[in-house]
């Protein structure tokens, strides 16, 4: 299949996963074709801004490698498809024909975008990779600013990291529905009274996920007085975690369609269609890293009280199950120690929980502020692979209570528990085993799991 | 005036500024006390159907000890006593104290709880509670309020309280549940309004101040950004900035300027934010057990228990709210840093109308400022602490709370010299600002005149400025304390 380009407004979250993970090719449909002619005009863009203003371009040297390792090529394919956003409405003042070579750009290998170094006012240095194998020769003026300027890094980042983070926080519910199961926490908590109670939409998108995964649960076994602390309050970390999950999405649906060439043109007075210039601060996106920063954190919150569910579990006393859940009769210890294990991720989700501000170099006196984005993406990224690690030592740890006490979890949570079983069987204390290869297996499959949006399935 | 409290829907923030800040009384209204005195019988028929039921805090222990049941023959003397033990729970000190207007907000929000029914108490408890709003209120510490839920700080708003003829289930309603989360959210969303509204201005007057070209303030951007929150931005800066002079420019604008709507919109976005997150909580129902009224399928209704005591949407607010102040700070740095260089390299008008300066003078207190407003930036996050095996996961709220009033504090001061700072260079360059701007002006030099020389004051009154500003966030005035 090809994405076809006409409007801003093609410029989706859908169609971006379509290009980026889809491996889609994008084409310039004929509106856009036409739109883009009308305001180009013959020759050099109509209104170029004063020589004066132009900053620069600089171009990375190919092969540059600042380290840090590099962007995945599904995320360099995002901001190619972002970049095309600013140019298909004719504001950018750049030819149909430039746009098509950027969108050609996505027919072939992408180039390494390292992830250290790429911090300046707006997002030209990173540009300057995504589009190194554009033919640059023949660029009218103001073209080539409108190539690097403005912030389609900042949407397409902030695109990946919403995919991702929606698939993650969907088995990341269902995770902790197997905890509840697991630990015999009662149901009353996440009961659908509680949704008006509290009267919080993202808190309610937490509590019927859980519904859905414990639905028809049995009520018997459980115990009679309240769970800790961590088990009861998980709808609301997990409506915390909705919460910014939503703000990523709604960060990347507006920038993808966003104009933010550094130059834009613009009707005139006189009526031609790109006939007045306006100079702005589009390359600076304002709402992409502040949201990558709140998901982070939010992971983070939602690593820790994973982690208490760990302990909980874990430890006899408080949770009824046997010790270090040994099944009966069998050697060894069971899953002691996961919960030390669950510390480290916990403390590295939090370090990377600092959020990423407006950076404090200055690059010289006009580019006096910088944009913080792929700082703010690390970050984002290193979180999540942390909170995934806890969350694999909990579908270890629940896999093994259920497995010591001979139960199963609610029906719907079958399907976790089978996949979870699959990478992780239980401890029964028979033959050698690698606990950290196994775990870490686990924490590889719900990675992946976060990408392509299939857990448990 | 009284506001009179009838159903969840009458907390609101406006009911909340004029509780907490405005000073007026609560009353309980007569649609609240009939709903309460329903839920209550109905509670009661529920307990006395099995009083061997589990019911956090009425037939069982509390805390760690929840598992303990408590004897059907003892339940009423557990109530009160449970309520006088909680009240010597109040554990934390130092740190300094609220704001008693932020106390006065705590027991506004409390009330939310009661009104619907679902806090088991009979009327007369909530209105011994709104009556603690007529006197003087105790002081709440700001350190050590950390634990699981919000009892800590709980226990010293409650201080006050009657408590000796507490009945079964009345004592967890005034100490559970999140009621303090909900109030510092009001508090900060109240005045985090006012802050940004002070900033658009000052950083309005800066642009003038320079010179920047208007077009990055374009209202062609609000479209093409296509974002809510920076068209609100951009609307108010071209508010601030109608019949300004197009002409006469700098051809060359720093990044700092260009990016303004951007920036200002992403604390718009953290302002709506905490709005958010206050609305929500102060209506909520929180309590920890929880009463739900009789249902088809609950004849008697249920009581159980819930994470409700867990405000898990105003510390995330706060947080981002107070990385907000840190970038707008940084940005305020900027500016001040251009206005500087472009004054320093420009010709003097030909009438300065004085013999003002460049520069002020203050722009050095502003690095100490950024690195401060950046620390508190820092987001509070789920404490690692564990009190006990029960209760492993506590509440941020109080820090976060903190670090939003101390990155703010530091952003009143960048603004403060800012304003010192566009005043100057504009008596520096003779030339007026537009008219929009002109009354900020005014209270600006009001409180800091033109620097002339090397007067020794200006310290003093870069303070006044700041202080000023601070006041403005507080009272809703105009920057400065001038009238609306």
């Amino acid at each position: 299949m090809t994405v076809v380009v006409n409007t801003r407004d093609d410029f989706t979250l859908t169609n971006f996963s379509r290009v980026s993970y889809g491996g889609e090719p994008v084409r310039i449909g004929a509106v856009a074709r036409r739109a883009m002619t009308a305001s180009a005009g013959p020759g050099p863009a109509v209104g170029s801004p004063g020589k004066e203003t132009v900053r620069p371009a600089r171009w990375a040297t190919p092969g540059a490698d600042f380290g840090g390792g590099y962007l995945d090529a599904a995320v360099v394919r995002g901001i190619l498809f972002a970049r095309l956003a600013s140019l298909v409405s004719g504001h950018a003042g750049v030819r149909p024909s430039v746009a098509e070579q950027v969108a050609a750009l996505l027919d072939g290998p992408m180039p390494a975008v390292p992830l250290d170094g790429q911090v300046s006012a707006g997002e030209a240095v990173p540009m300057a990779h995504v589009l190194a194998g554009l033919r640059r020769d023949d660029l009218h003026a103001g073209e080539e600013e409108a190539l690097l300027g403005g912030s389609p890094c900042s949407a397409a980042l902030a695109a990946g990291a919403a995919v991702g983070a929606r698939h993650r926080l969907g088995y990341a519910e269902g995770i902790c529905a197997l905890s509840i199961e697991g630990f015999r926490a009662p149901l009353t908590a996440y009961d659908e009274a509680v949704d008006g109670l509290w009267g919080d939409p993202h808190e309610t998108a937490a509590l019927r996920g859980l519904r859905r995964y414990l639905d028809g649960a049995g009520t018997a076994e459980r115990r009679f007085h309240q769970a800790p602390v961590s088990y009861r309050i998980i709808p609301r970390v997990l409506g915390q975690a909705h919460r910014a999950v939503a703000a990523v999405e709604k960060a990347a649906t507006v920038s993808l369609r966003s104009v933010t060439s550094n130059v834009v043109y613009v009707g005139d007075e006189l009526g031609r269609p790109a006939g007045r210039p306006v100079r702005s601060g589009g390359y600076l996106n304002g709402m992409a890293y502040p949201a990558l920063n709140a998901l982070s954190a939010a992971w983070a919150d939602l690593a820790l009280v994973a982690e208490r569910q760990v302990t909980a579990l874990n430890t006899a006393e408080t949770s009824g199950l046997p010790v270090n859940l040994v099944a009966p009769g069998a050697p060894g210890n069971g899953t002691y120690a996961y919960g030390w294990a669950a510390n480290g991720y916990v403390e590295e989700a939090r370090a990377a929980a600092t959020p990423a501000l407006l950076p404090g170099a200055v690059e010289e006196p006009r580019a006096d502020v910088l944009s913080p984005t792929f700082g703010a993406y690390r970050r984002e990224r290193r979180a999540a692979e942390c909170l995934d690690g806890v969350l694999a030592i909990l579908a270890i740890v629940s896999s093994q209570a259920l497995f010591v006490t001979g139960r199963n979890p609610a029906q719907p949570l079958l399907p976790v528990l089978s996949f979870v079983r699959s990478v992780f069987p239980p401890i029964d204390g028979t033959g050698d085993r690698d606990l950290s290869a196994d775990g870490g297996r686990l924490q590889q499959a719900l990675g992946t799991a976060a990408l392509s949006g299939r857990f448990a399935t | 005036m009284t506001v009179v409290v009838n159903s969840r829907d009458d907390f609101t923030l406006e009911n909340y500024r004029r509780v907490a800040t405005g000073g007026e009384s609560v009353a309980i209204g007569p649609q609240a006390r009939t709903t309460m005195a329903e839920g209550r019988a109905n509670f009661l028929h529920l307990l006395e159907s099995d009083r061997t039921q589990f019911i956090y805090g009425v037939t069982s222990s509390f805390g760690p000890r929840a598992k303990l049941t408590i004897p059907p023959d003892e339940q009423r003397a557990h109530a009160r006593a449970f309520g006088f033990r909680r009240g010597n729970w109040a554990r934390g000190f130092g740190g300094g104290y609220l704001d008693e207007r932020v106390v006065r907000g705590i027991v506004f929000a409390r009330l939310a709880n009661f009104v619907a029914g679902n806090s088991k108490a009979r009327p007369v408890v909530a209105e011994r509670l709104a009556a603690l709003l007529d006197g003087p209120l105790p002081p709440v510490p700001l350190d050590g309020e950390v634990g699981a839920g919000e009892v800590l700080p709980m226990a010293h708003v409650m201080h006050g309280l009657r408590r000796g003829d507490l009945e079964e289930g009345e004592a967890n309603p005034l100490m559970n549940g999140s009621p303090v989360s909900a109030a510092l959210a009001a508090d900060t969303a109240l005045q985090a309004g006012h802050r940004l509204d002070h900033a658009e201005q000052i950083f309005a007057l800066s642009v003038e101040a320079f010179g920047a070209p208007l077009d990055a303030y374009d209202a062609v951007l609000d479209d093409l950004w296509g974002d809510e929150d920076e068209t609100s931005a951009l609307v108010a800066l071209r508010r601030y900035l109608a019949g300004a002079s197009p002409g006469g420019r700098q051809s060359a604008v720093p990044a700092s300027y260009q990016v303004l709507g951007r920036v200002l919109g992403q604390a718009h976005r953290a302002v709506t934010g905490v709005e958010e997150a206050a609305r929500v909580s102060l209506r909520s129902v929180t309590d920890n057990p929880v009463y739900v009224p009789p249902d088809d399928g609950h004849p008697l209704g249920r009581a159980f228990s819930t994470g409700g005591f867990h405000n898990a949407m105003a510390y995330p607010a706060l947080n981002a709210l107070a990385a907000a102040w840190a970038d707008l700070t940084l940005l305020a740095q900027r500016h001040v840093t251009a206005l500087g260089a472009a004054a320093a390299s420009a010709p003097l008008a030909p009438d300065p109308g004085s013999a003002a300066g460049a520069a002020t003078g203050l722009e050095p207190v502003l690095s100490g400022l950024v690195e401060e407003a950046r620390a508190a930036a820092m987001p509070t996050l789920l404490p690692a602490a564990v009190n006990d095996a029960q209760d492993d996961v506590s509440s941020p709220v109080f820090s976060a709370y903190r670090r939003q009033a101390s990155a703010a504090e530091c952003f009143d001061g960048a603004l403060a010299v800012l304003a010192a700072e566009a005043s100057q260079a504009l008596l520096h360059a003779g030339r007026q600002p537009a008219l929009p701007l002109q009354d900020l002006l005014a209270a600006v030099r009001a409180i800091f005149p033109p620097v002339e020389g090397n007067p020794r004051d200006i310290g003093p009154r870069g303070g006044d400025l700041a202080a000023a500003l601070a006041r403005s966030a507080v009272t809703g005035s105009a920057p400065f304390g001038t009238s609306r």
